[in-house]
């Protein structure tokens, strides 16, 4: 048991120091390029997962990346703003959005496939308004913005060396998934279980429900944009259909749900997999066939939420888990048993 | 007299997006399913008309009846390899599995006719009645709409098998007390829903070239239209249907048409939130 | 302590409850009874805040509470356990008693994990539920899982215990070990009870006043002895059986 746990230590860091050294071993910007991409979705998605794990399924994520991407975008060309106050301003528009649905929907009793479909409508709206913005604040509607170039400018957020991208996208995937762990390890993870399995008995034990789900879903809304605006500084582009909408929320749940959302790892190895398919295909059928790679990815959802709802890492880590819980058990079994013989 | 134009407009194209939500709403009442993939079948069915009147120059009537019975396969067949194993699985794992059909759906269209609008160009007159004008594609689709829901009046109250799917729609627990198998009542269901979607896209061949990305906006707007009546509640979701034609049609001619749609969009939110019943359902249950 | 004035609910246009107006004070121990449909889970459910009055109030230890959401209530001291026991199922048995812990009660809980499962552990003793660490509710019998809802109802430290049937489909051994048990939480927790129960007999022998509700409408109340010679409450009860 303690050594299986030292190992997987030991290869979590062996990991961890090699992806810090990568960028200084291999030139490849491309490589570089498709990291930061997989770092800046698995950090998406584990923030989604935050909520997603306790059957809050949100489909109105990609409205809260676009708040992140737009909101800065649209300071910093039109007011001159640093990305880094646009980041934390697109943050707290995300998370007060976030709890003004929240709190009316939790309220309400607003859950599961309801609470799925009312995002999705959020995830449309913002959709719309950024093309209806598209003269008023400048978003260029379904055309796209670019953002303002000033060079390498660590004030804002802006770097002609994809390198600080890097370490800037690694940084949050680890902020996100430890997190996480945090989560896991407070109350508010018991409570949120709870809740998700049957509310009103979590009500009936004095468990606030409205709050901690308000709560949880705030935060992941805030980290969410903050994603969005680190996306739009490393791309310096943005469109509706990338950044914001129906698409990219599905996209986000996809990826949650191949990797696992239930587990620390799904949602990272859920990116990890899909981005790789993605620009497997782009690169090796050239990008008029990327849609085959998302046909290969919708057939994929179907045949995992009907065979593994648990995700691939979620369903692997399970049958782990089972093991060891069942030898813990003849384990203490066994113990009794000789105790009752002394 | 504007306005009063747009109305009329709004209120013949409100009996194509009946038909549209009905589809939804059968599917929903009877199944207890959200079909999220249903606007794709719509854009299918599009596809298909393209496909058959344009390639294969087959005459454009013919097109449509076998477009609709293609897209009335496909929904069965979506039925039988999403839907069927899922029925026991929480609704929102078939939600998602939905979510993967439009995916596939979606991007099996962008693959094969590419991001391009893809339309039949039927050339059809603009009515003028009195100081009215009403375009005649309207007209048709308003026309034609009536017509199938009439028949599907029928069908659900004249026939066992309408007359079971109604029951269950009422109320699930039903059908062990009528002895029909809902299995095969929720087989019919698929049918007929793929079906009004098939009709659904033939009325909107005149109006709309298709692209691949409509079938989301299709499945948005029937949504609307059945949150609004209240879901699973056909009537409600028959009379919304008008209200968004009409809302649409009006806001589309005063402002700016994505102001119109989150304005709907919102009140669609306020109204999951605090009606969950529909504007025009009874709170029960 | 808990007093229910003119409590009336609707269901659509079926009447649940009616002008039920109820006194318990501290320390008592009262019996709910009435056939099935009589409003009995009804009462529990407002009582607790899952569903509101129609019309009516409720006042808990002077406070008035209608109005209150669940969670606040069983703050304030009322805890329920449910008639179909209902434990979160992906939690072991410990977990499901340390929710009460944690989030029911006034007082805070133990900060070490350790010492919060000890706690839990002592709850499922008083129920009389002897289990490991790793048990899951699934492998518990039906008649546990009733305990594990008892435990759990208690871990919220409550003033005002509910409980929903507690001794359906036990055997006569079991019975009187559960009703040990109930005995055990009123006088030597000092906590006060209202119980609905249809295992009659062990009920009328625990009880210090029974209460019997009928199609919504309180019909009688008082002392076991002299409820179970009311004419209207013999009524009822023969009605139900022929």
């Amino acid at each position: 048991m303690k050594q299986i746990k030292n190992l997987k230590r030991g290869i979590l860091l062996f990991l961890l120091a090699l992806l810090i050294v990568w960028p200084f071993l291999f030139q490849s910007k491309y490589l570089l390029h498709i990291l930061i991409l997989i770092f800046i979705w698995s950090y998406v998605t584990t923030v989604w997962s935050y909520m997603g794990r306790f059957g809050l399924v949100s489909l109105g994520h990609g409205a809260f990346f676009g708040i992140g991407v737009y909101t800065t975008a649209i300071l910093f060309n039109l007011h001159h703003v640093s990305p880094w106050l646009g980041m934390f301003v697109g943050g707290l528009v995300a998370a007060a959005i976030a709890v003004v649905l929240g709190y009316g929907c939790f309220k309400f009793g607003v859950i599961g496939h309801y609470f799925a479909i009312a995002t999705l409508v959020l995830s449309e709206i913002s959709t719309l308004v950024i093309i209806a913005l598209r003269d008023a604040l400048q978003t260029g509607g379904r055309l796209g913005l670019t953002i303002r170039s000033v060079g390498t400018s660590p004030l804002y957020l802006q770097f002609d060396n994809k390198m600080y991208f890097y370490f800037l996208a690694l940084a949050l995937l680890l902020l996100a998934l430890f997190i996480w762990k945090k989560i896991d390890e407070s109350k508010a993870q018991m409570a949120l279980k709870a809740v998700g399995e049957d509310e009103e008995a979590a009500l009936s034990l004095g468990i606030d429900v409205v709050k901690y789900k308000t709560a949880v879903f705030a935060l992941s809304a805030f980290l969410t944009a903050v994603g969005g605006t680190v996306y739009v500084q490393f791309t310096m582009f943005a469109d509706p259909t990338t950044c914001t909408g129906v698409g990219l929320s599905l996209g986000i749940v996809f990826k949650a749900i191949i990797g696992g959302m239930y587990t620390l790892w799904g949602p990272t190895i859920g990116s990890l997999l899909i981005v790789i398919l993605e620009e497997y295909t782009r690169l090796f059928l050239g990008s008029a066939y990327v849609s085959y790679s998302h046909i290969i990815y919708g057939l994929l959802i179907i045949v995992l939420i009907r065979f593994l709802p648990k995700g691939l890492h979620g369903t692997v880590s399970e049958i782990f888990q089972g093991r060891r819980k069942r030898e813990a058990k003849t384990l203490l079994a066994g113990r009794q048993l000789a105790e009752n013989r002394d | 007299m504007l306005i009063l134009n747009s109305v009329v407009n709004g209120v013949l194209f409100g009996g194509v997006l009946a038909l549209m939500a009905f589809g939804m709403n059968l599917m929903f009442g009877v199944v207890q399913i959200v079909h999220l993939a249903y606007g794709q079948f719509i854009m299918v069915g599009l596809y298909l008309v393209y496909v058959l009147a344009i390639l294969y120059h087959v005459p454009l009537l013919l097109s449509c009846a076998a477009a609709t019975a293609a897209v009335a396969l496909l929904s069965i067949l979506a039925y039988y390899l999403v839907v069927k194993p899922l029925l026991k699985a929480p609704p929102i794992n078939q939600l998602l599995a939905l979510a993967g059909v439009w995916m596939v759906l979606e991007n099996a269209c962008l693959a094969l006719f590419g991001a391009t609008y893809k339309g039949v160009q039927v050339v059809l007159p603009v009515l003028h009645v009195g100081e009215l004008y009403i375009a005649a594609s309207n007209l048709i689709g308003f026309v034609v709409g009536l017509i199938t829901l009439a028949m599907l009046y029928l069908f659900l109250n004249k026939t066992y098998t309408g007359v079971a799917i109604r029951a269950i729609a009422q109320d699930p627990e039903i059908t062990g007390i009528m002895g029909v198998n809902p299995r095969t009542v929720y087989l019919v269901t698929f049918a007929v829903g793929g079906a009004l979607a098939g009709i659904t896209a033939a009325c909107f061949v005149p109006v709309y070239s298709v692209h691949p990305h409509f079938g989301g906006a299709f499945t948005l707007l029937a949504f609307i239209i059945v949150i609004l009546g209240g879901m699973g509640n056909l009537l409600g979701g028959f009379i919304g249907a008008f209200i968004i034609g009409v809302v649409t049609s009006v806001s589309s001619t005063l402002l700016n048409p994505e102001i119109g749609q989150i304005i709907v969009l919102l009140i669609c939110l306020l109204i999951i939130i605090i009606r969950p019943q529909g504007l025009l359902g009874v709170r029960g249950k | 302590m808990l007093e229910l004035n003119n409590v009336t609910k609707n269901f659509g246009g079926l009447c649940v409850l009616k002008n039920v107006s109820l006194r318990v004070e501290q320390g008592e121990f009262v019996g709910l009874i009435g056939p099935n449909g009589s409003g009995k889970t009804t009462l529990f459910n407002i009582i607790s805040g899952s569903l509101q009055p129609d019309t009516g109030s409720i006042s808990f230890l002077g406070e008035k509470v209608t109005g209150l959401t669940p969670n606040k209530i069983c703050r304030l001291g009322i805890a329920r356990t449910f008639q179909i026991p209902r434990p979160i199922k992906s939690m072991s048995v410990v977990e499901n008693v340390m929710l009460g812990l944690l989030f029911g009660s006034r007082n805070s809980a133990p900060a070490r994990r350790e010492d919060m499962k000890q706690e839990a552990l002592k709850y499922l003793d008083i129920t009389g539920l002897r289990v490991d660490e790793w048990t899951m509710p699934e492998e518990l019998t039906a008649a546990a899982l009733r305990r594990l809802e008892l435990a759990r109802a208690l871990a919220t430290r409550p003033r005002l215990l509910l409980v929903d049937e507690f001794m359906s489909g036990l055997n006569t051994s079991e019975v009187f070990e559960a009703s040990q048990v109930l005995k055990r939480i009123w006088q030597e927790m000092g906590i006060t009870i209202i119980w609905i129960e249809h295992v009659m007999d062990s009920l009328m022998n625990l009880v210090e006043r029974v209460v019997v509700l009928n199609y919504g409408e309180l019909i009688a109340e008082g002392k076991p002895s002299e409820v179970s010679k009311d004419r209207r409450v013999i009524e009822v009860y023969l009605g139900e059986e022929s």
